[in-house]
């Protein structure tokens, strides 16, 4: 078990460092950066004065290696558009998308494991169809059209949810929903073959033949089982939400990580830019590399392979 | 002694691709869906001869004229016109051929760089796959959208652009697939065969593998046709995708997006397209999974 830890530990450092390279040479590399940051219509000089200011007239590894020293030192570098420390930028924009995530991935388990579940234990009837058809339907439903849908819906006809913002917990209804829908199919499916699986073993007969009470034979000796795989494929899910969250936040105009990356972009805030993007790429790796160490403390079977 | 079976001759005959034509030609799905996808491609194909106005010519005279269905709409422009007073039913159908274009142009490019990966890590192993699953993570850690959103935002969009850069991107299932496909592969004795009478590895990887993982590359690709169109669509819907005075079903949903309260349907219409088209392809791909799954193993 040490050696599996060190190994996806390794696997992990080496992961992150070499995404934090791509996000580096993405911002640096796609076009010249002191000219975005210079804006339309500068002049030559304008921009060798910014190219000169920043530092971006040095050698690219030079570039590299001050960022990450800055980074292992907690220092994000500075938002020339905002005027603040990146660090306090993202402090500000991280419990907005954390939240948002948490409350996607809590929909998206409270849906699909009870409908996984009787999918399962009714299978190829009504329930398992109309599941199955909800997977189909939502894998041809582009998420800002979804999300679009639930607004005109709740927010214009309905009038009952707030569309845009992020003040009160009303507002994260809508696009928990929207961001969390998209992890359903993928839980559904796991919930459902798990199940029907462990609904055969022997243990499940036996604790029928006790007597016990279905509900009791379904949750204690069936599910507890099934659920193994389903918890580390929600922390990768989780992972993904984080990384899509950029359209959900700009329709609501949820005030998170996403947001800020696209108005970031809109404004060649390189610094932020890449603190977003390794951010990102970091939780993803940490979140996998979570759901692999889950997975191996609760299935043997596969530290050991 | 067993008793001995004949199989008659003529079934071993038949080849699996001729089975998996025969059975798709019987598969519901893959008519429905196939049918929907041609509709799409022939108005996308004939878009110049089907109306008579120009996508991108605006009139401002007729700015948001009602489609056909309202009470002062008329069949001149049978869905309206936009806020520029551009046909509406017009941009619908030159939207189609940016989406299908964009598609099909980036499978391509994703589709040969994730089976070229795969095919390496699955037929030689080792080291080779060792670096290429690497890669695969690597490449599941950055985020999609955001990435393609920095690197056309910083180069500047342009069609030719978004193509390489969602190519670039969406190569990763079909490296997983393949990776999986080949590795099956490997290990047969028709592989071993082949090596042993002294087949070269080109020959043996072009003649003996890939023909073999064809079911699977064509079911990935549709799989990742539609995640392409998604995704210019997201993009282009983010306002850094297609640019005008190019059309596409997302760029419309973006400009339309301020008509939600008062114009809905100026969302729903190209929405409901691109629903559409992604629902037929997904129907198709589902429709090839299960012919080109060996029979009993569905």
């Amino acid at each position: 078990m040490l050696f599996f830890i060190l190994k996806r530990l390794l696997v992990t450092f080496l992961v992150v460092a070499v995404t934090s390279v791509i996000a580096f040479l993405l911002v640096h590399m796609s076009g010249d950066p002191a000219a975005a940051m210079a804006g339309e219509g500068a002049s030559a000089s304008d921009i060798a004065a910014v190219r000169e200011l920043f530092g971006f007239d040095r050698p690219l590894i030079l570039q590299y290696l001050d960022w990450i020293g800055r980074l292992l030192q907690g220092d994000f570098g500075r938002s020339y558009y905002l005027r603040m420390d990146v660090v306090d930028v993202l402090a500000e924009h991280v419990p907005v998308t954390a939240t948002l995530g948490v409350l996607a991935l809590t929909f998206a388990l409270a849906l699909s494991i009870p409908l996984g579940v009787l999918a399962a234990l009714r299978p190829n009837t009504v329930i398992d169809r109309i599941s199955l058809w909800l997977a189909v339907a939502g894998q041809a439903l582009p998420s800002f059209l979804f999300a679009l849908g639930l607004m005109y819906l709740f927010g214009v006809y309905l009038r009952w949810l707030p569309i845009s913002g992020d003040s009160t917990w009303a507002h994260f209804i809508m696009p928990s929903v929207a961001l969390g829908y998209y992890a359903t199919p993928a839980i559904m499916r796991l919930t459902r073959s798990g199940m029907l699986d462990v609904m055969q073993a022997d243990h499940v007969r036996t604790a029928r033949a006790y007597g016990l009470t279905p509900w009791r034979v379904v949750v204690r000796h069936g599910l507890r089982h099934a659920i193994v795989p389903v918890v580390s494929l929600a922390a990768v899910q989780l992972g993904f939400m984080l990384g899509g969250s950029i359209v959900i936040e700009t329709i609501f105009s949820l005030k998170g990580i996403g947001h800020l990356a696209w108005e970031s972009i809109q404004r060649a805030d390189i610094e932020v830019i890449q603190a977003i993007l390794l951010l990102i790429a970091v939780a993803y790796a940490i979140l996998t590399l979570v759901a692999d160490l889950l997975n191996a403390a609760l299935d043997p079977r596969i530290r050991i392979s | 002694m067993p008793p001995v079976t004949h199989a008659p001759p003529l079934q071993i005959a038949v080849s699996p691709t001729r089975v998996a034509v025969g059975r798709a030609l019987r598969h519901g799905s893959f008519w429905v869906g196939g049918l929907i996808i041609l509709v799409i491609l022939l108005a996308a194909i004939f878009a110049p001869w089907l109306t008579p106005y120009d996508p991108s010519i605006q009139d401002l005279g007729q700015r948001f004229v009602a489609p056909v269905w309202a009470e002062d709409g008329s069949w001149a422009h049978p869905l309206g016109t936009d806020g520029l007073g551009r046909d509406y039913l017009t941009r619908l159908l030159f939207g189609a051929r940016i989406s299908l274009m964009i598609g099909f142009l980036t499978i391509l490019i994703s589709g040969t760089i994730g089976t070229a990966m795969g095919v390496a890590a699955g037929y030689w192993g080792g080291w080779v796959d060792l670096v290429v699953n690497f890669i695969i993570t690597i490449r599941l850690t950055l985020p999609v959208v955001l990435v393609a959103l920095v690197v056309v935002a910083l180069i500047g969009s342009s069609l030719s652009l978004l193509v390489m850069v969602i190519g670039l991107l969406l190569w990763d299932r079909f490296a997983i697939v393949m990776r999986s496909a080949t590795q099956q592969l490997a290990s047969r004795e028709y592989i071993t065969s082949a090596r042993t009478i002294g087949s070269s590895t080109t020959r043996i990887l072009i003649r003996e593998i890939m023909p073999n993982i064809m079911g699977p590359l064509i079911v990935v690709a549709s799989i990742e046709l539609a995640h392409a169109i998604l995704l210019e669509a997201a993009l282009s819907f983010l306002g850094l995708g297609v640019q005008p005075p190019n059309v596409s079903w997302g760029l419309m949903v973006a400009e339309a997006k301020s008509q939600l309260l008062f114009r809905p349907w100026m969302i729903a219409v190209p929405g409901a397209a691109l629903v559409l088209l992604i629902f037929a392809i997904n129907l198709v791909g589902d429709a090839l999974r299960d012919v080109t799954t060996p029979e009993g193993k569905a």
